[in-house]
């Protein structure tokens, strides 16, 4: 073993836990079927985790921050339904910076709420979660939204285009996970925003000016939403109403199954994406695999609880504890 | 959800009044009726908009428009409301068709006949309903696998074909029947056809979209797709077309305005044209069967017909 103690392979086990699942369920899948690891399968399910991973990097700060958003799946269905409308009247160049402007409105609402007048996040989220929805369709007037010209438009690039040999909602995942993941870590905003969500209380005394680390949290949020929004509609270049819903939950559990604490404080953009991968590629792996569907919700609840019991186990460096 | 909810109500409210006014002089029917979730989708909007049309062309009709919004609690309340108006009869969109019986129940034995319209109550319930009037959901299953049989034979292949399937949501009895009628059918018409894969694609076109991706991987030999409506149907057109997978047949269920252009472009073969206007004056004219005393069979089905790329042209676009 060289230079390696055992207590620094122990060390490293405790610290990726969650990678060590990820390991495990990738090569169980791949021996129950031969294509699962072929190139352009791989492609497919990072492409379509995309637009679940954009919205789950922004819900991270959200989270790391102390509280939660549940309005990111109807959200990300009314920046859908709003970009896709306004592409046909008043073309793509307008409606993607209209769309933004008017997704991040929603965010900051949500966030002065949550940040400024302090009021409990699962409460004012779990609204919006319904709000947006009615907002939407009074919008849409619950028609499905298509864009009518689908083959003479360069608005499908962002779903559906390829810069390197690599699809753009990969790219674009991948650079804005860079960015945040640097933001996150490496500046004074992603300390207060750890700060703010570890404790409180003592972040205030501190100096930091917690309604507006909170409010910026929720701007990010809504900016990932918007982007993945742009994807989405980009993407299929028409949509349902419902196009995001539920959405909420799967985000969530991405960005807990990748460690992030739902008490705050705690959680990093790296592990949301790892998160976000084994969701996807549970998807995906048992559509392989061929098991009757109803039997993949209990298979998929199943795998997660593993993973997280992994992770957990892996900190506390054994497989069952007494005391927590 | 809310401000829609409030339109819905001032709009049934307003709507109420105005009849009250006339029918006063003229001493018609009133009529009552529950949607499921008006605005969800585009069918579900047209279809409250031809009923209201079709009321306001007969003299004889005064309807009280309601929409549950999707809540069963808020439907069960404007049953017992209708009851309170004494309403001639009752035309309900379940909500769901288990928890709307004890409303239907009590609507029974108030004297007001029920009709369910578009998705029909549970078995345990046919007791207190006079009629259902909607689509039929196994024939569509059917007719969609005789699309797709009759296409085969057409390009010789009807004996070496490969289907996969993608469903509605798991456990709705759409979803369930159509994909009953379709399985059943399909072994009957092309014996040889074998279904390889079947999955739900929840309704939903981006769910339908992942599903046949993951499809396109696992089987190299895919010749025709059968979705549970178009909107996955086009998923999963979206899905081929992306992996430049080429010829592959593809037929769906109620043809959505997607589903038709697709048709017009050529990529996708066929399905089944429900037009949400038939639907509802179909409900419409049942209830006033019931009340004009006519004798009528218990499941009261308007017709849904085959389109394909061949005959499209004699059906209008789909609204929704």
């Amino acid at each position: 073993m060289g230079g390696v103690t055992k207590a620094q392979i122990g060390s490293f086990l405790a610290r990726q836990g969650i990678l060590i699942a990820f390991a495990l369920f990738m090569i169980g899948f791949a021996l129950a079927n031969g294509r699962f690891l072929d190139p352009d399968n791989i492609m497919g399910v990072i492409r379509s985790s995309a637009i679940l991973g954009v919205m789950a990097l922004g819900v991270t700060f959200v989270v790391i921050s102390g509280n939660l958003d549940l309005s990111v799946g109807s959200m990300m269905s009314f920046s859908t339904i709003v970009v896709l409308d306004l592409h046909d009247k008043i073309g793509p160049t307008m409606a993607i910076p209209l769309m933004f402007s008017m997704t991040l409105c929603l965010g900051a609402f949500v966030g002065f709420l949550v940040g400024y007048l302090k009021l409990n996040s699962l409460i004012v989220t779990l609204g919006m979660l319904s709000a947006i929805h009615g907002l939407t369709l009074t919008y849409s007037g619950g028609k499905n939204m298509d864009i009518i010209d689908k083959e003479g438009t360069w608005f499908s690039v962002f779903g559906q285009g390829s810069a390197l040999g690599i699809p753009v909602p990969i790219l674009i995942f991948v650079l804005l996970a860079a960015f945040l993941g640097i933001l996150l870590s490496k500046t004074p905003f992603g300390r207060k925003v750890y700060a703010v969500g570890g404790n409180g209380v003592a972040s205030t005394f501190s100096g930091i000016r917690r309604p507006r680390v909170v409010f910026m949290c929720y701007i990010l949020s809504a900016f990932c939403v918007a982007t993945a929004g742009l994807i989405q509609a980009s993407r299929s270049l028409g949509s349902q109403n419902t196009v995001g819903q539920g959405l909420e939950l799967e985000v969530l559990a991405a960005v807990i199954l990748g460690g992030a604490s739902l008490l705050g404080g705690s959680g990093t953009i790296f592990k949301t994406v790892i998160g976000v991968l084994i969701l996807g590629f549970i998807q995906n792996g048992l559509l392989l695999v061929g098991l009757q569907f109803y039997v993949q919700f209990v298979v998929t609840w199943v795998i997660i609880i593993l993973a997280v019991w992994l992770d957990i186990a892996a900190k506390r460096g054994k497989l069952w504890s007494p005391i927590a | 959800m809310k401000l829609r909810n409030i339109l819905a109500t001032t709009t049934a409210a307003t709507l109420a009044l105005a009849g009250a006014a006339f029918a006063d002089g003229h001493g018609g029917y009133k009529i009552g009726i529950t949607q499921n979730n008006v605005g969800v989708d585009s069918y579900q909007t047209t279809y409250e908009k031809a009923f209201i049309a079709a009321a306001e062309a007969n003299d004889n009709v005064e309807a009280v428009v309601l929409d549950a919004g999707g809540d069963v609690a808020r439907q069960i309340a404007q049953m017992e409301d209708l009851i309170q108006q004494e309403v001639d009869a009752i035309i309900i969109w379940p909500t769901n068709g288990e928890a709307v019986i004890p409303a239907v129940r009590k609507a029974h034995k108030a004297g007001i006949p029920v009709v369910v319209t578009n998705s029909n109550i549970a078995e345990a319930g046919f007791e207190f309903v006079k009629s259902f009037s909607g689509p039929d959901n196994i024939t569509q299953g059917s007719r969609s696998a005789e699309i797709m049989c009759d296409k085969f034979k057409a390009m010789g292949i009807e004996n070496e074909a490969q289907v996969v399937h993608i469903t509605g949501q798991p456990g709705y009895t759409t979803a369930i029947e159509r994909a009953k009628g379709f399985d059943d059918r399909l072994p009957e018409v092309c014996p040889n056809v074998t279904i390889v894969d079947t999955q739900p694609g929840d309704w939903n076109r981006e769910k339908s979209q992942k599903v046949m991706e993951a499809f396109l991987v696992k089987y190299d030999d895919i010749d025709g797709v059968y979705a549970g409506d178009d909107n996955m149907g086009v998923g999963a057109l979206n899905a081929a077309k992306a992996a430049g997978r080429e010829g592959i047949i593809f037929v769906g269920a109620t043809n959505f305005a997607v589903g038709y252009e697709a048709m017009e472009r050529g990529e996708y073969w066929g399905s089944i044209y429900q037009s949400p206007v038939d639907d509802a004056e179909a409900a419409l004219k049942t209830a006033l069967d019931i009340l004009n005393g006519k004798e009528l069979p218990f499941l009261n089905y308007f017709d849904t017909p085959k389109i394909t790329q061949g005959n499209q042209s004699e059906f209008t676009k789909p609204v929704f």
